[in-house]
């Protein structure tokens, strides 16, 4: 799976990036992607094939669950929003991101 | 696992189509947004499609991700992998079915080891849960259970009355020799309660029961195992009821035990009697009950522990005055689990068969590498195959697992041919024990044959499993390497011919084959030597009579002496080879073993005189004051000096063990009087190492008509068969006459574990040397086939037929030369190492274990089966046409 990752994404980088995408609405896999990219100013460049795995992992988890909606292309799509414990789990890991990157960034100051 | 998770993997395993539907709908709404976006922005619509599936990449491998997100990729791909390893078999049945008998060879064999080790140890017969079976053992001194004192009858009564562990205690007795017709009957007696506590019901009529005692008053009862009832009725159903008399007891048959209950022995007895009966069937024991050891074996009550057990009986014992103190130590109990039919725990039993274990996993071994190189070979021909598939995006693992998906499925059906060959390998032991001179090992072979249960297929099953991992892992991993895919690309990568692993398993081939051929020589070489050497005394012609009844003695003698078939008579006692136990006084006083002969006895056993002389015609009574020493006594005795002339003094040991009836008034006394040595005979002996009977050192005259002694014939003709014509006309004289046996008997099974050993070996030796030889042979014919295009060119460039033959055969030698180092190094360092194991200090003077003709010997079989297997390919390679292979492609 690994190799499928962005090599510049930390490992672990795209759950958050996912559960971040999903705290404001329910959205389908390639709004998902769009969205990381375009927020990003296309500096994370997701292949898109690799959000899939990470969707149905974090489902499994309980983090997100899943349903079909029809989509504004007027095709059924499935949509993914965040649950309790995904929100949770989201709060837990921006805690643990903004920890990691604040003393990371600290380092490169001072250092 | 969340309750989410639960959910969805039941949802994916339950209504899978659907769910592969929706992550195919998934994964294709996601190209078909990406593929609008593009057009929107004003792309061509094919180039939009082909720019959005760049960026997403394999779609079938993202599935395939998700399936492994979702866990029950695990279920689906496995079902596929068998199929699919069902085609790529079908595809090359020939080579499947090669590796189920290669396979099926090995773990047919491992599982006849298995199989007695069950038989033993695990106790596959007809009692119940033999794990909660404990033998009451009274210690020596607390905390020592490698000697013990027996307990009695006394005993075992206090015990049953006095103590609450055990839910049923039964005493028995084993070994109670009955005589029916001249063959000898092995019975057990045991407590009434016996076949209660060991909870086996009969086959026909009922076991004994606590109430035998009001039922039968008078009349003894006896319960016959399958074995005594094929033995003596030829399984007639109608023995129900009827009489048999044993030993002179008149008992009734009331049951005969299913053909898989053994009692708690390896083999079972003939049959079962209630230990009351003992005085009955050994007169000498009569009112002396309390003297005879006994074996107590309980059920031990659920929830009681083995230590809680062994503390209550200990406190028992110290507490029971009837229980006689020895040396003062402190009285003790122990308990020894008797869930095997023999006493001694798993772990213990498990080392005892070892050395059976390693060398018939020696062959497994042999098969393993075999097939190993099979596939090795396999996957290069189907490299093409495996490469499009890691191509396509597979993943080394995925097909890493679908190949070892392959090998279990082959092994399995391997399992399957173990097991027939497993029965046949049983079935031929039997035949093979049977035909020789082994009745007690055949017991034991047919014991182990019944006992084939379903033990033994969870040991195949597992062995199959186990040896997938031995024969699968390398090739999968070795035809699945990363320069494979570069290879397919037609990139050139230095070596993609898994030429290391090979030589490594042909050289792990040729040293366990080595290892067993060595070991095969060197028993080969030692039962030679074994036979080689001349008994002591005549074995060839000589029949052995014992005279059960005193009141037929007369017309015993008189029918022996009137015998067509019998040469010579002489008398002796004790029975068969070897004297009882004395101590002479002589010049040194010491133990030594002395006999009662008559003077027959030396002239017919080719015991020859080296000095003076032996017993005159008239000397036929202790009371005439002369004895006959041996060569070895003399020295011992006189070592300055001619023993001939010599006076010494004899006095009786006091009688071991338990008495046999009638034995004190009826067998010859030693006179309280001085002996003249008239005369010295060389040593007389038969059998080797631990089976070496050496006859007495000191004899004494007697005569034929004394009460106890045996008879000692030299027949005409073969032995066997004047014993037969023998037992037919003795029999009419008494009908329960004693025992005929022949002297080569008693001779042979001194060289019997040496032959089977050798047998063993020599059986597994070869079977190596043949799956060795097929697989080197296999392998490099297929080197061969492989490289033909380079030996063409080579050729071409001018290389003779004798080069190319040097080439072929070169490629076979250095794993050769190295299996044949690490073999011979194996063979002498587990020899070595059993040898000095306790169970082999017997033989341990008869085998040498580093015969260096055995190793020569068995290292030039290798080396010559090996050259021969690659003479073959080797001409074929000279043989190539260059023109004809490099036209080929």
């Amino acid at each position: 799976m690994a190799r499928h990752a962005v090599p510049d994404l930390l490992p672990g980088t795209l759950d958050l990036l996912i559960l971040r995408t999903l705290q404001t609405e329910p959205m389908h896999g390639w709004a998902i992607s769009e969205r990381i990219q375009q927020i990003s100013e296309d500096v994370l460049q997701i292949t898109q094939g690799s959000l899939y795995p990470a969707l149905h992992r974090l489902e499994h988890q309980g983090w997100i669950e899943a349903e079909w909606k029809v989509s504004e292309l007027g095709r059924r799509a499935k949509y993914y929003r965040l649950t309790a414990t995904g929100r949770r789990q989201l709060a837990v890991e921006a805690g643990e991101w903004e920890r990691m990157a604040g003393a990371i960034g600290r380092v490169m100051k001072l250092a | 696992m969340n309750l989410s998770d639960l959910k969805l993997r039941l949802r994916a395993l339950i209504a899978r189509r659907r769910v592969e539907r929706e992550l195919d709908d998934e994964l294709a709404f996601h190209i078909e947004c990406e593929t609008r976006k593009h057009i929107a922005a004003g792309v061509d619509p094919a180039e939009a499609r082909a720019r959005a599936r760049a960026r997403f990449g394999s779609p079938a491998l993202v599935a395939d991700e998700c399936r492994d997100a979702r866990g029950t990729a695990f279920v689906d791909s496995s079902a596929r992998d068998v199929l699919y390893a069902f085609r790529a078999l079908r595809r090359a049945p020939l080579a499947a079915l090669t590796i189920i008998v290669t396979l099926g060879l090995g773990l047919g064999l491992v599982a006849v080891v298995f199989t007695f080790y069950n038989a033993i140890f695990l106790r596959a017969d007809a009692v119940r849960n033999p794990a909660e079976l404990f033998e009451a053992r009274r210690a020596v001194s607390p905390g020592v259970t490698r000697v013990w004192v027996t307990l009695t009858r006394h005993d075992y009564d206090a015990l049953r009355s006095d103590t609450d562990v055990f839910t049923h205690a039964a005493a028995m007795l084993p070994g109670i020799e009955a005589r029916i017709e001249g063959r000898a009957l092995d019975g057990t007696l045991v407590t009434r309660n016996f076949f209660q506590m060991v909870g086996a019901g009969a086959a026909l009529g009922r076991p004994l029961q606590a109430a035998d005692d009001e039922r039968h008053a008078g009349r003894p009862v006896v319960v016959l195992s399958h074995r005594g009832w094929t033995k003596l009725f030829g399984n007639d159903s109608a023995v129900i009821g009827r009489p048999l008399v044993l030993n002179g007891v008149r008992t009734e048959i009331i049951g005969v035990m299913p053909p898989g209950f053994r009692g708690l022995a390896v083999s079972p007895p003939d049959f079962w009697a209630p230990l009351d009966l003992l005085d009955q069937f050994r007169q000498a024991m009569a009112g002396k009950e309390d003297a005879v050891a006994i074996e107590v074996v309980g059920r031990l009550k659920p929830g009681v522990s083995s230590e809680a057990a062994t503390a209550r009986l200990t406190a028992w014992a110290s507490a029971n005055p009837a229980m006689q103190e020895v040396n003062g130590r402190p009285k003790s109990m122990f308990l020894k689990p008797r869930q095997g039919t023999a006493s001694v725990d798993l772990l213990d039993g498990l080392r005892r068969l070892a050395p059976l274990f390693f060398a018939f996993g020696l062959i497994l071994l042999i098969g393993c590498a075999n097939v190993a190189n099979l596939l090795l070979a396999r996957g290069i021909a189907r490299q093409r195959e495996i490469g499009v598939r890691l191509s396509l995006g597979a993943s080394r693992m995925r097909i890493i697992r679908q190949l070892l998906t392959e090998s279990l499925l082959l092994a399995l059906a391997a399992a399957v041919c173990g097991f027939v060959i497993l029965r046949l390998a049983l079935n031929a032991g039997t035949y093979a024990a049977v035909n020789t001179l082994a009745p007690a090992l055949a017991e034991q072979v047919s014991v182990a044959a019944s006992a084939a249960d379903w033990r033994v297929g969870v040991f195949l099953l597992c062995g199959a499993i186990v040896s997938t991992a031995f024969f699968g892992l390398v090739p999968a991993l070795q035809a699945t390497r990363p320069e494979l895919v570069r290879t397919m690309r037609g990139e050139v990568t230095r070596d993609a011919r898994p030429s290391r692993a090979r030589n490594a398993l042909i050289a792990v081939q040729v040293g366990a084959s080595a290892a067993l051929c060595i070991c095969a020589a060197v028993f080969l070489r030692s039962a030679l030597a074994a036979a080689s050497v001349e008994p002591g005394l005549r074995t060839s012609d000589t029949v052995l009579v014992e005279i059960a009844n005193e009141s037929t003695r007369a017309a015993m003698l008189q029918a022996v002496n009137t015998d067509p078939a019998v040469a010579a008579v002489a008398a002796s006692w004790p029975h068969g080879v070897g004297g009882e136990n004395a101590v002479a006084k002589g010049w040194a006083t010491l133990p030594v073993e002395h006999k009662f002969v008559s003077p027959e006895y030396f002239g017919l056993l080719d015991i020859h005189v080296v000095q003076g002389r032996v017993f005159t015609p008239q000397e036929r009574s202790p009371g005439a004051g002369v004895a006959v020493v041996s060569q070895r006594e003399a020295r011992r005795l006189w070592p300055d000096r001619n023993a001939v002339g010599q006076v010494m003094e004899l006095e009786a040991f006091e009688r071991r063990g338990p008495a046999r009836p009638g034995d004190e008034a009826s067998t010859p006394q030693l006179p309280f009087r001085a002996f003249t040595v008239v005369g010295v005979v060389r040593d007389a002996w038969i059998g080797l190492g631990m089976f070496e009977r050496i006859d007495a050192g000191v004899y004494l005259p007697i005569s034929a008509q004394s009460p106890g002694t045996s008879l000692t014939l030299r027949v005409h003709g073969d032995p066997d068969q004047a014993s037969r014509g023998l037992m037919e006309r003795l029999a009419k004289v008494d009908p329960a006459i004693g025992g005929i046996g022949t002297m080569r008997a008693i001779a042979g099974r001194a060289a019997f574990i040496l032959q089977t050993v050798f047998w063993l070996t020599a059986v597994l030796g070869i079977l190596a040397l043949v799956l060795t030889v097929s697989g080197l042979f296999s392998v490099l014919s297929y080197v061969v086939a492989q490289r033909s295009k380079e030996i063409g060119v080579r050729m071409a460039l001018g290389a003779r037929p004798r080069d190319i033959a040097r080439l072929v055969l070169s490629q076979s030698a250095r794993p050769v030369g190295a299996g044949l180092a690490v073999g011979a190094l194996l063979a002498g360092s587990v020899a070595t190492v059993l040898m000095a194991t306790r169970a082999a200090s017997g033989i341990a003077e008869i085998v040498h274990t580093f015969d260096a003709v055995a190793y020569a010997a068995s290292l030039f079989c290798i080396v010559a089966a090996c050259a021969l297997a690659a003479w073959v390919p080797a001409m074929r390679a000279a043989r190539i046409d260059p023109v004809a292979t490099l036209r080929q492609d």
